[in-house]
Protein backbone atom coordinates (compact mmCIF):
# COMPACT_ATOMS: atom_id res chain seq x y z
CA UNK A 1 0.00 0.00 0.00
CA UNK A 2 0.61 3.54 -0.72
CA UNK A 3 1.14 6.45 1.96
CA UNK A 4 -0.86 8.99 0.32
CA UNK A 5 -0.23 11.48 2.55
CA UNK A 6 0.71 12.51 6.35
CA UNK A 7 -0.96 11.63 8.81
CA UNK A 8 -1.18 11.02 12.84
CA UNK A 9 -2.68 9.14 15.75
CA UNK A 10 -2.01 8.88 18.89
CA UNK A 11 -0.86 11.57 22.01
CA UNK A 12 1.77 12.14 24.19
CA UNK A 13 0.61 11.25 27.19
CA UNK A 14 1.44 8.61 29.98
CA UNK A 15 1.14 5.25 28.13
CA UNK A 16 0.26 6.25 24.52
CA UNK A 17 2.04 6.47 21.10
CA UNK A 18 2.20 9.61 19.25
CA UNK A 19 2.31 8.35 15.05
CA UNK A 20 3.50 10.98 12.14
CA UNK A 21 3.24 8.43 8.74
CA UNK A 22 4.58 10.41 5.69
CA UNK A 23 5.87 9.86 2.14
CA UNK A 24 9.40 7.97 2.20
CA UNK A 25 11.60 6.10 0.26
CA UNK A 26 12.20 2.43 2.28
CA UNK A 27 10.88 2.19 5.30
CA UNK A 28 12.70 4.97 7.79
CA UNK A 29 11.67 4.73 11.66
CA UNK A 30 12.45 7.64 13.96
CA UNK A 31 11.76 6.89 17.51
CA UNK A 32 11.89 8.98 20.55
CA UNK A 33 11.66 6.73 23.97
CA UNK A 34 12.26 7.13 27.28
CA UNK A 35 12.50 3.10 27.16
CA UNK A 36 14.30 3.11 24.35
CA UNK A 37 17.44 1.08 25.86
CA UNK A 38 15.05 -1.88 27.75
CA UNK A 39 12.25 -1.75 24.35
CA UNK A 40 13.63 0.23 21.86
CA UNK A 41 14.72 -2.87 19.09
CA UNK A 42 10.95 -4.26 20.54
CA UNK A 43 9.06 -1.43 19.48
CA UNK A 44 10.62 -1.17 16.53
CA UNK A 45 9.73 -4.91 15.36
CA UNK A 46 6.27 -4.26 16.27
CA UNK A 47 6.18 -1.06 13.87
CA UNK A 48 8.15 -2.67 10.98
CA UNK A 49 6.16 -6.64 11.28
CA UNK A 50 2.73 -4.30 11.27
CA UNK A 51 3.75 -2.45 7.99
CA UNK A 52 4.66 -5.79 6.09
CA UNK A 53 1.39 -6.68 6.90
CA UNK A 54 -0.43 -3.78 5.76
CA UNK A 55 2.37 -4.30 2.56
CA UNK A 56 4.11 -0.51 3.12
CA UNK A 57 7.36 -0.46 1.68
CA UNK A 58 7.92 3.37 1.80
CA UNK A 59 7.04 5.34 4.83
CA UNK A 60 8.95 7.92 7.42
CA UNK A 61 7.29 6.38 10.51
CA UNK A 62 7.97 9.24 12.85
CA UNK A 63 7.24 7.78 16.76
CA UNK A 64 6.93 9.66 19.92
CA UNK A 65 6.65 7.10 22.72
CA UNK A 66 5.46 7.70 26.19
CA UNK A 67 5.76 4.20 27.66
CA UNK A 68 2.87 2.82 25.56
CA UNK A 69 2.23 -1.54 25.88
CA UNK A 70 2.30 -3.19 22.61
CA UNK A 71 -1.30 -3.39 22.30
CA UNK A 72 -1.43 0.56 21.85
CA UNK A 73 1.65 0.56 19.59
CA UNK A 74 -0.31 -1.28 17.08
CA UNK A 75 -3.67 0.33 17.62
CA UNK A 76 -2.13 3.62 17.31
CA UNK A 77 -0.51 2.54 14.08
CA UNK A 78 -3.39 0.57 12.45
CA UNK A 79 -4.65 4.30 12.95
CA UNK A 80 -2.29 5.89 11.35
CA UNK A 81 -1.98 3.92 8.45
CA UNK A 82 -5.68 4.03 7.71
CA UNK A 83 -5.66 7.53 7.83
CA UNK A 84 -2.39 7.83 5.31
CA UNK A 85 -3.58 5.48 3.14
CA UNK A 86 -7.21 6.93 2.99
CA UNK A 87 -8.28 3.44 4.22
CA UNK A 88 -10.43 4.39 7.11
CA UNK A 89 -13.79 2.64 6.25
CA UNK A 90 -11.88 -0.64 4.59
CA UNK A 91 -10.26 -2.45 7.86
CA UNK A 92 -7.88 -4.51 6.91
CA UNK A 93 -9.65 -7.66 8.89
CA UNK A 94 -6.61 -10.05 8.47
CA UNK A 95 -4.22 -8.01 10.01
CA UNK A 96 -6.52 -6.93 12.76
CA UNK A 97 -7.98 -10.48 13.36
CA UNK B 1 -9.97 17.68 33.71
CA UNK B 2 -11.84 19.31 30.61
CA UNK B 3 -10.56 20.83 27.23
CA UNK B 4 -12.49 23.26 25.60
CA UNK B 5 -11.71 26.01 22.85
CA UNK B 6 -11.27 29.64 24.85
CA UNK B 7 -13.36 32.61 22.50
CA UNK B 8 -11.02 35.43 23.72
CA UNK B 9 -13.41 37.81 22.23
CA UNK B 10 -15.91 36.96 24.91
CA UNK B 11 -14.72 38.87 27.63
CA UNK B 12 -14.94 35.81 30.30
CA UNK B 13 -12.96 33.87 29.01
CA UNK B 14 -10.40 36.75 28.23
CA UNK B 15 -9.90 37.61 31.30
CA UNK B 16 -8.98 34.36 32.52
CA UNK B 17 -6.90 33.52 29.90
CA UNK B 18 -5.14 37.24 30.18
CA UNK B 19 -4.45 36.45 33.68
CA UNK B 20 -2.81 33.04 33.28
CA UNK B 21 -0.88 34.03 30.62
CA UNK B 22 0.61 36.93 31.97
CA UNK B 23 1.03 35.58 35.32
CA UNK B 24 3.62 32.67 33.20
CA UNK B 25 5.33 35.75 32.41
CA UNK B 26 4.12 36.02 28.47
CA UNK B 27 3.69 39.11 26.86
CA UNK B 28 0.35 39.25 25.19
CA UNK B 29 0.89 41.50 22.23
CA UNK B 30 -1.85 41.32 19.63
CA UNK B 31 -4.72 39.01 19.33
CA UNK B 32 -4.34 39.10 15.53
CA UNK B 33 -1.51 36.49 15.87
CA UNK B 34 -4.17 33.43 17.28
CA UNK B 35 -6.02 31.24 15.31
CA UNK B 36 -7.12 29.60 17.94
CA UNK B 37 -6.99 29.05 21.92
CA UNK B 38 -7.64 26.10 23.89
CA UNK B 39 -7.95 25.73 28.10
CA UNK B 40 -7.84 23.00 30.37
CA UNK B 41 -9.91 23.38 33.01
CA UNK B 42 -10.25 21.25 36.36
CA UNK B 43 -13.39 22.22 38.12
CA UNK B 44 -14.04 25.88 37.10
CA UNK B 45 -10.46 26.68 37.21
CA UNK B 46 -8.49 27.55 34.11
CA UNK B 47 -5.20 25.53 34.72
CA UNK B 48 -3.26 25.80 31.33
CA UNK B 49 -3.78 27.33 27.86
CA UNK B 50 -2.27 27.25 24.63
CA UNK B 51 -2.68 29.08 21.18
CA UNK B 52 -1.65 28.60 17.50
CA UNK B 53 -0.90 30.77 14.47
CA UNK B 54 -0.74 28.74 11.35
CA UNK B 55 1.90 26.51 12.33
CA UNK B 56 3.30 27.99 15.56
CA UNK B 57 2.24 27.01 19.02
CA UNK B 58 1.92 30.23 21.24
CA UNK B 59 1.09 31.54 24.27
CA UNK B 60 1.51 28.16 26.29
CA UNK B 61 0.91 28.63 30.04
CA UNK B 62 0.39 26.35 33.06
CA UNK B 63 -0.70 27.31 36.45
CA UNK B 64 2.06 26.50 38.81
CA UNK B 65 0.71 23.61 40.89
CA UNK B 66 -0.28 21.68 37.36
CA UNK B 67 3.10 22.49 36.03
CA UNK B 68 5.72 19.78 35.13
CA UNK B 69 4.72 16.40 33.82
CA UNK B 70 0.38 15.56 32.63
CA UNK B 71 -1.03 18.71 32.15
CA UNK B 72 2.00 20.26 29.86
CA UNK B 73 2.15 16.97 27.92
CA UNK B 74 -1.97 16.67 27.15
CA UNK B 75 -1.62 20.25 26.34
CA UNK B 76 0.74 20.08 23.77
CA UNK B 77 -0.55 16.81 22.39
CA UNK B 78 -3.74 18.17 22.17
CA UNK B 79 -2.71 21.20 19.94
CA UNK B 80 -0.87 19.09 17.27
CA UNK B 81 -3.42 16.57 16.96
CA UNK B 82 -6.06 20.18 16.51
CA UNK B 83 -3.42 20.69 13.85
CA UNK B 84 -3.43 17.61 12.34
CA UNK B 85 -7.23 18.02 11.53
CA UNK B 86 -6.19 20.62 9.72
CA UNK B 87 -3.58 18.97 7.84
CA UNK B 88 -0.72 20.68 9.89
CA UNK B 89 1.92 18.19 10.37
CA UNK B 90 5.18 20.77 10.69
CA UNK B 91 4.72 22.47 14.28
CA UNK B 92 6.91 24.62 15.85
CA UNK B 93 7.73 26.44 18.85
CA UNK B 94 9.00 29.90 20.08
CA UNK B 95 10.00 29.51 24.33
CA UNK B 96 12.16 30.44 26.64
CA UNK B 97 15.43 28.58 27.15
CA UNK B 98 13.60 26.92 30.48
CA UNK B 99 11.23 24.75 28.44
CA UNK B 100 13.52 23.28 25.98
CA UNK B 101 13.36 20.26 27.75
CA UNK B 102 10.36 19.94 28.25
CA UNK B 103 9.55 19.63 24.51
CA UNK B 104 13.07 17.93 23.54
CA UNK B 105 10.89 15.52 26.40
CA UNK B 106 7.79 15.35 23.29
CA UNK B 107 9.58 14.90 20.49
CA UNK B 108 10.56 18.56 19.60
CA UNK B 109 14.04 19.31 17.68
CA UNK B 110 15.48 22.45 18.17
CA UNK B 111 16.22 24.84 15.11
CA UNK B 112 18.04 27.00 16.99
CA UNK B 113 18.66 29.01 20.57
CA UNK B 114 19.82 31.72 22.11
CA UNK B 115 20.43 33.10 25.66
CA UNK B 116 16.76 34.24 25.84
CA UNK B 117 14.87 31.99 23.09
CA UNK B 118 14.19 28.43 21.50
CA UNK B 119 12.61 27.57 18.43
CA UNK B 120 11.85 23.60 17.95
CA UNK B 121 9.60 21.71 15.46
CA UNK B 122 8.06 18.68 15.27
CA UNK B 123 6.61 16.63 12.86
CA UNK B 124 7.38 15.53 9.28
CA UNK B 125 9.32 18.13 8.34
CA UNK B 126 12.33 19.52 9.55
CA UNK B 127 15.33 22.19 8.56
CA UNK B 128 17.39 19.32 8.11
CA UNK B 129 14.78 18.09 5.24
CA UNK B 130 15.29 21.42 4.14
CA UNK B 131 18.95 21.71 3.75
CA UNK B 132 18.86 18.58 1.92
CA UNK B 133 16.66 20.19 -0.62
CA UNK B 134 18.79 22.95 -1.32
CA UNK B 135 20.93 22.84 -4.46
CA UNK B 136 24.81 22.51 -3.40
CA UNK B 137 27.24 24.04 -4.89
CA UNK B 138 31.33 24.50 -4.94
CA UNK B 139 33.33 27.42 -4.56
CA UNK B 140 35.59 29.44 -2.04
CA UNK B 141 33.66 32.90 -1.47
CA UNK B 142 29.93 31.55 -1.27
CA UNK B 143 27.29 34.26 0.05
CA UNK B 144 24.07 34.95 0.30
CA UNK B 145 21.35 37.22 0.16
CA UNK B 146 17.68 37.33 1.55
CA UNK B 147 14.92 38.99 0.05
CA UNK B 148 11.35 39.11 0.50
CA UNK B 149 11.78 41.44 -3.05
CA UNK B 150 7.65 43.07 -2.75
CA UNK B 151 8.44 44.03 -5.33
CA UNK B 152 11.83 43.21 -6.65
CA UNK B 153 13.12 47.20 -8.05
CA UNK B 154 16.54 48.41 -9.10
CA UNK B 155 17.70 48.74 -5.53
CA UNK B 156 17.38 44.66 -5.09
CA UNK B 157 19.04 44.50 -8.19
CA UNK B 158 21.93 46.27 -6.91
CA UNK B 159 22.27 44.17 -4.32
CA UNK B 160 22.55 40.84 -5.75
CA UNK B 161 25.12 42.65 -8.54
CA UNK B 162 27.33 43.55 -6.58
CA UNK B 163 27.07 39.83 -4.40
CA UNK B 164 27.38 37.93 -7.41
CA UNK B 165 30.75 39.93 -8.87
CA UNK B 166 32.21 39.49 -5.57
CA UNK B 167 31.56 35.42 -4.98
CA UNK B 168 32.01 32.35 -6.68
CA UNK B 169 28.33 31.76 -6.27
CA UNK B 170 25.28 33.59 -4.62
CA UNK B 171 22.12 31.66 -2.74
CA UNK B 172 19.43 34.14 -3.10
CA UNK B 173 16.67 33.10 -0.53
CA UNK B 174 13.28 34.55 -1.11
CA UNK B 175 10.67 35.19 1.81
CA UNK B 176 8.24 32.60 1.86
CA UNK B 177 5.15 34.10 3.20
CA UNK B 178 2.15 35.10 1.68
CA UNK B 179 1.64 38.29 3.72
CA UNK B 180 2.84 40.76 1.09
CA UNK B 181 1.27 42.37 -1.86
CA UNK B 182 2.94 40.13 -4.26
CA UNK B 183 2.42 36.62 -3.61
CA UNK B 184 5.47 34.17 -2.99
CA UNK B 185 4.77 32.70 -6.36
CA UNK B 186 5.11 36.61 -8.18
CA UNK B 187 7.73 37.72 -6.01
CA UNK B 188 9.76 34.72 -7.05
CA UNK B 189 9.30 34.75 -10.30
CA UNK B 190 10.30 38.64 -10.45
CA UNK B 191 13.22 37.66 -8.59
CA UNK B 192 14.20 34.75 -10.87
CA UNK B 193 13.63 37.24 -14.58
CA UNK B 194 15.69 39.89 -12.99
CA UNK B 195 18.65 37.68 -11.98
CA UNK B 196 18.10 35.37 -15.12
CA UNK B 197 21.51 36.91 -16.49
CA UNK B 198 23.87 36.36 -13.14
CA UNK B 199 24.70 32.96 -13.96
CA UNK B 200 26.16 32.53 -10.61
CA UNK B 201 23.04 33.27 -8.76
CA UNK B 202 20.95 30.45 -6.97
CA UNK B 203 17.11 31.58 -6.42
CA UNK B 204 15.48 29.59 -3.92
CA UNK B 205 12.77 29.22 -1.34
CA UNK B 206 13.71 30.01 2.15
CA UNK B 207 10.99 27.94 3.43
CA UNK B 208 9.67 28.73 6.84
CA UNK B 209 13.30 29.16 8.28
CA UNK B 210 14.29 32.95 6.66
CA UNK B 211 12.17 35.23 7.81
CA UNK B 212 8.91 33.52 8.26
CA UNK B 213 5.88 33.78 10.62
CA UNK B 214 8.29 31.36 12.72
CA UNK B 215 11.19 32.80 12.98
CA UNK B 216 10.76 36.73 12.68
CA UNK B 217 6.60 37.40 13.53
CA UNK B 218 7.27 41.30 14.05
CA UNK B 219 8.21 41.11 10.26
CA UNK B 220 4.53 40.93 9.69
CA UNK B 221 3.07 41.44 12.77
CA UNK B 222 3.89 44.86 14.41
CA UNK B 223 5.77 44.51 17.97
CA UNK B 224 7.92 46.10 20.26
CA UNK B 225 11.57 46.50 19.66
CA UNK B 226 13.00 44.36 22.49
CA UNK B 227 10.61 41.76 20.55
CA UNK B 228 12.13 42.33 17.63
CA UNK B 229 15.12 41.95 18.57
CA UNK B 230 15.21 38.31 20.10
CA UNK B 231 13.53 37.39 17.21
CA UNK B 232 15.76 38.15 15.20
CA UNK B 233 18.46 36.97 16.88
CA UNK B 234 16.90 33.60 16.65
CA UNK B 235 16.45 34.39 12.78
CA UNK B 236 20.20 34.79 12.35
CA UNK B 237 21.24 31.80 14.38
CA UNK B 238 18.68 29.90 12.09
CA UNK B 239 20.74 31.22 9.34
CA UNK B 240 23.80 30.57 10.70
CA UNK B 241 22.69 27.15 10.52
CA UNK B 242 21.56 26.78 7.12
CA UNK B 243 25.37 28.59 6.45
CA UNK B 244 27.37 26.33 7.96
CA UNK B 245 26.13 23.33 5.46
CA UNK B 246 25.74 25.88 2.01
CA UNK B 247 29.55 26.73 3.22
CA UNK B 248 28.30 30.23 3.03
CA UNK B 249 30.87 32.92 3.95
CA UNK B 250 29.36 36.22 4.12
CA UNK B 251 25.75 37.50 3.76
CA UNK B 252 24.77 40.58 1.97
CA UNK B 253 22.28 43.30 3.37
CA UNK B 254 20.87 47.18 2.05
CA UNK B 255 21.58 49.57 4.73
CA UNK B 256 18.13 50.41 6.19
CA UNK B 257 17.23 54.21 6.25
CA UNK B 258 13.15 53.64 6.33
CA UNK B 259 11.80 50.61 8.23
CA UNK B 260 12.72 50.60 11.98
CA UNK B 261 12.13 46.62 12.32
CA UNK B 262 14.56 45.89 10.00
CA UNK B 263 17.21 48.36 11.09
CA UNK B 264 17.01 46.09 14.19
CA UNK B 265 16.82 42.67 12.04
CA UNK B 266 20.45 44.23 10.13
CA UNK B 267 21.74 44.84 13.96
CA UNK B 268 21.26 41.28 14.87
CA UNK B 269 22.68 40.13 12.19
CA UNK B 270 25.91 42.36 12.74
CA UNK B 271 25.94 40.64 16.42
CA UNK B 272 25.48 36.81 15.61
CA UNK B 273 26.93 36.00 11.97
CA UNK B 274 30.29 36.76 12.85
CA UNK B 275 33.00 35.67 12.77
CA UNK B 276 31.74 32.30 10.99
CA UNK B 277 29.62 34.67 8.45
CA UNK B 278 30.88 38.19 7.83
CA UNK B 279 28.15 40.44 7.01
CA UNK B 280 28.11 43.43 4.29
CA UNK B 281 25.98 45.96 4.47
CA UNK B 282 25.89 47.78 1.27
CA UNK B 283 24.12 51.60 0.79
CA UNK B 284 20.99 51.74 -0.92
CA UNK B 285 20.59 52.84 -4.40
CA UNK B 286 18.60 56.06 -5.51
CA UNK B 287 17.41 57.07 -8.48
CA UNK B 288 18.05 61.13 -8.81
CA UNK B 289 18.62 61.08 -4.90
CA UNK B 290 15.24 59.24 -3.99
CA UNK B 291 16.14 56.42 -2.37
CA UNK B 292 14.88 53.18 -4.21
CA UNK B 293 12.35 51.28 -2.02
CA UNK B 294 9.58 48.59 -2.71
CA UNK B 295 7.28 50.60 -0.40
CA UNK B 296 7.26 53.35 -2.69
CA UNK B 297 6.66 50.92 -5.23
CA UNK B 298 3.93 49.70 -3.26
CA UNK B 299 2.37 53.72 -2.91
CA UNK B 300 2.93 54.21 -6.42
CA UNK B 301 0.56 51.69 -7.48
CA UNK B 302 -2.05 52.49 -4.99
CA UNK B 303 -1.98 55.96 -6.57
CA UNK B 304 -1.73 54.42 -9.94
CA UNK B 305 1.18 56.10 -11.32
CA UNK B 306 3.06 53.88 -13.58
CA UNK B 307 5.74 56.69 -14.59
CA UNK B 308 6.92 56.30 -10.59
CA UNK B 309 6.74 52.99 -10.57
CA UNK B 310 9.02 52.94 -13.77
CA UNK B 311 11.71 54.89 -11.80
CA UNK B 312 12.33 52.20 -9.49
CA UNK B 313 12.16 48.55 -10.97
CA UNK B 314 13.39 46.39 -13.78
CA UNK B 315 11.84 46.36 -16.86
CA UNK B 316 10.68 42.67 -16.18
CA UNK B 317 8.75 43.92 -12.49
CA UNK B 318 7.54 46.48 -14.49
CA UNK B 319 6.22 44.42 -17.43
CA UNK B 320 4.49 42.71 -14.80
CA UNK B 321 2.93 45.66 -13.09
CA UNK B 322 1.65 47.11 -15.85
CA UNK B 323 -0.28 44.34 -16.48
CA UNK B 324 -1.41 43.19 -13.66
CA UNK B 325 -2.55 46.56 -11.86
CA UNK B 326 -5.88 46.33 -11.70
CA UNK B 327 -5.69 42.56 -9.86
CA UNK B 328 -2.81 44.67 -7.44
CA UNK B 329 -5.25 47.59 -7.01
CA UNK B 330 -7.60 44.99 -6.24
CA UNK B 331 -5.69 43.40 -3.45
CA UNK B 332 -4.33 46.96 -2.16
CA UNK B 333 -8.29 47.97 -1.84
CA UNK B 334 -9.13 44.77 -0.03
CA UNK B 335 -6.27 45.22 2.06
CA UNK B 336 -3.43 42.85 1.65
Amino acid sequence: MEIKHTALAGTLESSDIQFTLSKGTGVEINLDSQVEKQFGNQIRKVITDLLADYGIENVNVRAVDKGALDCTIKARLIAAIQRATDTQNQPNWEVLG
Amino acid sequence: MEITTLDLKDFYYYEQWQSLVEKEGLVIENLDDITETLGIYEDDELIATGSYFENVLKYLAIEPDYQGGAVFNKLVSTLINELATQNIFHVFVFTKPQYKQSFEYLGFQIVAETSVSSLLETGDYSIDQYIAGLPKVAGKNISAIVMNANPFTLGHRYLVEQAAKASDYVYLFVVNQDASLFTTEERMDLIKQGTSDLENVKVVSGGQYMVSFVTFPSYFIKSRADIATYQTQLDAQVFKRVAKVLHITKRFVGSEPYSPTTEIYNQSLAKVLPPEVSLEVLDRQAVDQDIISATKVRSAIQNNDLTDVEKYVPETTFKFIKTNLPTLLRRIHDGN
